[in-house]
């Protein structure tokens, strides 16, 4: 089958909130509601005619206006695929540090889905409701904030290692004496490492550069659900 | 108490003892089993046949930090690794030699600008005796590095006050110790 096919199949199974086929991108790809994803993912595995046993790829993009959750699924049973997306709008002022959607998990329906929703929850925060072990994969669990979001704010430094280019080395010729005179050759009152405002400006996303880093917490702190 | 100081005068006897020493352990360097990423592939390279790194007495990679003498940083050192690399460099026993090998381990390569998460430069964690740049470096870069290595430990001073000649000599090449 093709894709507008498995669509129309959906369709006539009676699975609601299923969109309309786009054929603008290199995948066709459907856009399927958040609360009817899992029906229609449950239909897409089991139904005889579909039979995708396979989900390659759980993948997310940011967007101005929204952020989507992209799943690739295959048969090799028949020989075709299908591109789902589900499509979370960014709500009036969401940003990184107040706003993550949340999409209901189907790593129960495709094991493959478990590493890959916890990579996007890592690196683009979104949630996966009802996930059974949600927590992060790449990143050090303390990590702060999802760093592929466009107005991610860099780190100077992460549990007291440096991450910055002109960071002051640890450990330096000379013992801790050197160490010590070269932090005094900064100014007082300046940080030891750069301001993260250096490296956050991302002009493609619009981003602005904060006015100032001090007593600012820029990126709230994870917890799961 | 001399010895353990480093105060002994340069003479006949110091020289000589510390050229044994120096010889001995320039051709007996052992490296430790570690690799990150990329970079360890063709650091595989250099110990097996082809380039054959037994020639220099440096072919016997270890499999525990506490034997090792050299450990070779091969690879991007990300936040989560930094903290592994520090703590297998101060398992090792002294005198212990590190070779920064690769772009990223030299100073962040491709991730210096958008690597939220890249130590840039491993030179930042733990103190580098030999920078090997290259993304990858091929391996006669790392051998490279690895003779230059041999020249740096085969002139340590075990029992002698640091020469003038020395300190002349780090001053001119900054390599030399």
């Amino acid at each position: 089958m093709n894709e507008s096919e498995i669509i129309s199949r959906m369709r006539e199974a009676g699975l609601g909130g299923v969109g309309e086929l786009d054929t603008s991108a290199a995948d066709p790809f459907v856009v399927i509601e958040a609360d009817s994803l899992r029906a229609a993912m449950l239909f897409l595995r089991d139904d005889e005619a579909c039979a995708m046993e396979m989900m390659h790829c759980v993948t997310a993009t940011e967007r101005k206006a929204s952020i989507e959750v992209v799943y690739h699924l295959c048969s090799y049973e028949h020989h075709h695929s299908l591109t789902v997306k589900v499509i979370c709008e960014r709500p009036e002022g969401g940003t990184h540090d107040n706003w993550r959607p949340a999409v209901p998990t189907v790593a129960d329906i495709y094991a493959a889905a478990n590493w890959h929703e916890r990579e996007q929850y890592d690196l683009l925060g979104v949630i996966f409701t009802d996930h059974p072990d949600f927590r992060r994969i790449l990143l050090p669990q303390e990590w702060i904030g999802h760093p592929l979001r466009k107005d991610y704010i860099y780190p100077s430094e992460h549990g007291g290692i440096p991450l910055e280019l002109d960071a002051i080395p640890l450990y330096m010729e000379g013992g801790e004496e050197a160490v010590a005179a070269k932090k005094a050759e900064r100014p007082a009152g300046e940080p030891l490492n750069q301001p993260p405002s250096k490296y956050s400006a991302r002009p493609d996303a619009g981003g602005k550069a904060p006015e100032s880093s001090e007593g600012k917490v820029n990126n709230s702190r994870d917890s799961a659900h | 108490m001399g010895i353990l100081n480093n105060t002994l005068p340069s003479n006949i006897a110091t020289d000589a003892v510390d050229g044994v020493i120096g010889w001995g352990r320039k051709s007996s360097i052992w490296p430790m089993t570690f690799g990150i990423a990329c970079c360890a592939i063709e650091m595989m390279a250099v110990y097996a046949a082809t380039f054959d790194l037994d020639r220099f007495g440096a072919g016997v990679p270890r499999a525990t930090p506490r034997q090792s003498d050299l450990i070779i940083v091969p690879g991007t050192v990300n936040a989560k690794m930094a903290v592994r690399v520090r703590r297998l460099y101060d398992q090792m026993a002294e005198p212990r030699y590190v070779i920064a090998m690769g772009a990223c381990v030299c100073g962040g390569g491709p991730y210096v600008k958008w690597g939220y998460n890249t130590v840039k430069g491993v030179h930042k964690i733990i103190p580098v005796d030999i920078f090997v740049p290259g993304c990858p470096p091929r391996p006669e870069a790392l051998m490279d590095g690895i003779l230059k290595l041999r020249d740096k430990v085969g002139q340590d001073e075990v029992f002698r006050r640091r020469s003038d000649t020395a300190k002349d000599l780090e001053r001119r090449y900054g390599m030399i110790k």
